[in-house]
């Protein structure tokens, strides 16, 4: 499917079309334009300038739009220079909760898609290889996290690991005294697999699947292994996919509320958790703005890497 | 693009049966039932409790069964209203969203326009900022415009978490039509509109219906804005979930989640096909 960019300019050359006239084609780049801006305004009004807003905010900027939440809130520290202070992250970052919480979101994240990346790779190759029923069953219970509403997901995974959940109750049977993995990161850490898997799993094994089996039987008659074909056939091949699915698994992870709310500790936990508490429940939006921009940050760069593989992916498709 | 059910490599090569793949299937039995207990579990726990009278630790099933939670949900009011809600907003959130992006997403898929990389990417930052942090920034906005507990201002907010559904997937549905049968069409005398009504429509159909359905669960999943903006005049299912929790017995709950399931189960069921089928994978990847 690589109908983009290139086709119609190929087009244009082989079979000059009747009425392709060049004003015609800068009215059609008009009427592109134009019925491409709704979503985008949307999201310049209601994404991309309340960031700015709440990045002015979170250097003390507190005029305008911001008086009211300046008001409102406490421990606002407020610039005297125009360019700002950065006051207000440096009480941040010589807060030993919230450093301890910024490093355990970090782990979270690595350890939960490391683990959901590992499965649907796992999945996938399976898928690939070796399919049969057992292949199709493993995918189909992977996307069964896809139907259920995260904020169910999450109770559901906190009453099976509590106390008297049911892996307790079952080891309890056998006389064995199970941990209580409720309200503990490991909880967390599980529920951003199981919410994540699906995702990840349709991406990688889409990617997968595409790859031409003639290559793989090719590699084979080569004298390669499984791993062999693996590592240097298949997920070469499937590189973009992988990359899309591991960048997006990981900025839901990293941004996330629901799960680490409900099934955490209340403290430390991660720092989705913190800037809801920071904002509501301390009242001190602007330290709230700047956990909100440290996150973005660490987003930002696993988006970049998403951005990179796109176009790589598109520049290769340009040249086929 | 593959399907998921796709012909395996290796199929055709059967290895007689000897110690090796013996150990290998009772691995690949082992991880699948792992699999089972890891995924279907919690669910399952969840759905018994529902129908749970008394349940004494450890036993792995309850004293006694009863459906008197269900009633308590029925006749609760709060509850009641929760449910209303969230039926009025979920669809109200995907027609809006459906006004405002598809015709983006054609626009992405058809046309070369100045900045459409630009935009692209840009609808990206929805997802690239973290949820929470993009709703305590807007409720700053939301006070000077005066959105905070309005039905306006949770429809931005639910709608904001579509848009990269709506435009991403049926862009890539729109760009998947072959443009050679459109042109066809053209020539055999069809008008513009006739082409897109009976020839892109229809073969894009199935990516903007995954859309709709992601863009319905979003909506109706969508817990942390909606208390933020809402709460406590607006009340949707899930964000009745989080006083639910804490407020009443597990077993209400419990009641509730299957409740509040029923739709996303229902609506995937009939999307599983398309989902499955490369819809959704294939609208991820900018092009």
């Amino acid at each position: 499917m690589t109908t983009t960019l290139q086709k119609p300019a190929e087009l244009q050359k082989t079979v000059p079309p009747a009425g392709a006239t060049r004003p015609k084609r800068l009215g059609q780049r008009a009427v592109g334009f134009f019925m491409a801006l709704p979503p985008i305004l949307l999201i310049a009004i209601f994404v991309g300038f309340p960031i700015v807003l709440a990045f002015g905010f979170s250097i003390g900027l507190t005029g305008g739009l911001n008086h009211t939440i300046a008001t409102i809130g406490q421990n606002v520290h407020e610039a005297e220079a125009w360019w700002g202070t950065f006051a207000a992250y440096q009480e941040m970052f010589t807060n030993k909760r919230f450093l301890g919480d910024l490093l355990l979101t970090v782990i979270v994240t690595v350890v939960s898609t490391a683990t959901v990346i590992f499965l649907a790779m796992g999945i996938g190759l399976y898928l690939k290889l070796k399919g049969g029923r057992m292949a199709r069953l493993l995918s189909g219970l992977a996307i069964v996290p896809l139907f259920i509403p995260v904020v169910i997901a999450s109770w559901a995974i906190l009453t099976f690991y509590s106390g008297t959940g049911f892996l307790r109750s079952v080891f309890a049977l056998v006389g064995v005294d199970f941990p209580v993995w409720a309200f503990t990161m490991v909880t967390v850490i599980i529920g951003s697999v199981w919410t994540s898997l699906p995702f990840a799993v349709l991406m990688v094994s889409s990617g997968l699947q595409s790859v031409p089996n003639a290559m793989i039987e090719a590699a084979r008659d080569a004298g390669a292994g499984t791993l062999r074909t693996i590592v240097s056939v298949i997920v070469p091949m499937a590189a973009v996919p992988i990359i899309i699915a591991t960048t997006f698994t990981a900025i839901g992870i990293v941004g996330s509320f629901t799960v680490p709310y409900f099934t955490g500790p209340n403290s430390p936990n991660m720092l989705g958790v913190d800037m809801s508490n920071y904002f509501s429940s301390f009242n001190q939006p602007q330290q709230s703005a700047v956990m909100a921009f440290t996150v973005f940050l660490i987003a930002s760069g696993i988006a970049a890497l998403y951005v990179w593989a796109n176009f790589r992916s598109a520049k290769e498709q340009g040249k086929v | 693009m593959a399907v998921a059910t796709g012909s395996p490599a290796a199929s055709r090569t059967r290895r007689p049966l000897t110690l090796d793949a013996i150990v290998r299937n009772v691995l690949v039995g082992l991880f699948v039932a792992l699999m089972v207990v890891f995924i279907l579990g919690p669910l399952l726990w969840l759905g018994v409790r529902a129908f749970a009278g008394t349940w004494t630790y450890p036993n792995l099933l309850p004293d006694d069964w009863t459906l008197r939670w269900w009633q308590v949900v029925v006749n609760d009011g709060a509850l009641g209203i929760a449910v209303q809600n969230s039926l009025f907003f979920a669809p109200v959130t995907v027609l809006v969203s459906a006004v405002i992006c598809l015709p983006a997403a054609y626009a992405f898929a058809r046309f070369d326009f100045p900045g459409r990389r630009f935009f692209l990417i840009s609808l990206f930052a929805t997802n690239a900022f973290p949820k929470m942090g993009l709703f305590v920034t807007l409720a700053a906005l939301f006070y000077a415009l005066n959105l905070m507990n309005t039905v306006l201002g949770i429809l931005v907010v639910h709608v904001l978490g579509t848009v990269v559904f709506m435009t991403w997937i049926p862009a890539a549905a729109f760009a998947a039509v072959p443009r050679n049968l459109e042109e066809a069409a053209r020539d055999a005398g069809a008008s513009k509109l006739r082409v897109f009504t009976s020839v892109t429509l229809p073969m894009a159909l199935p990516g903007i219906i995954v859309a709709a359905v992601m863009s319905f669960l979003a909506s109706f999943d969508e817990a942390q804005g909606t208390y933020l903006v809402g709460a406590p005049a607006f009340m949707t299912m899930p964000t009745q979930m989080y006083s639910l929790v804490l407020n009443y017995p597990t077993q209400v709950a419990a009641v509730f989640s299957i409740l509040l399931a029923i739709p996303s189960v229902a609506l995937m069921l009939a999307a599983h096909k398309h989902i499955l089928g490369g819809q959704l994978a294939e609208g991820f990847q900018i092009k």
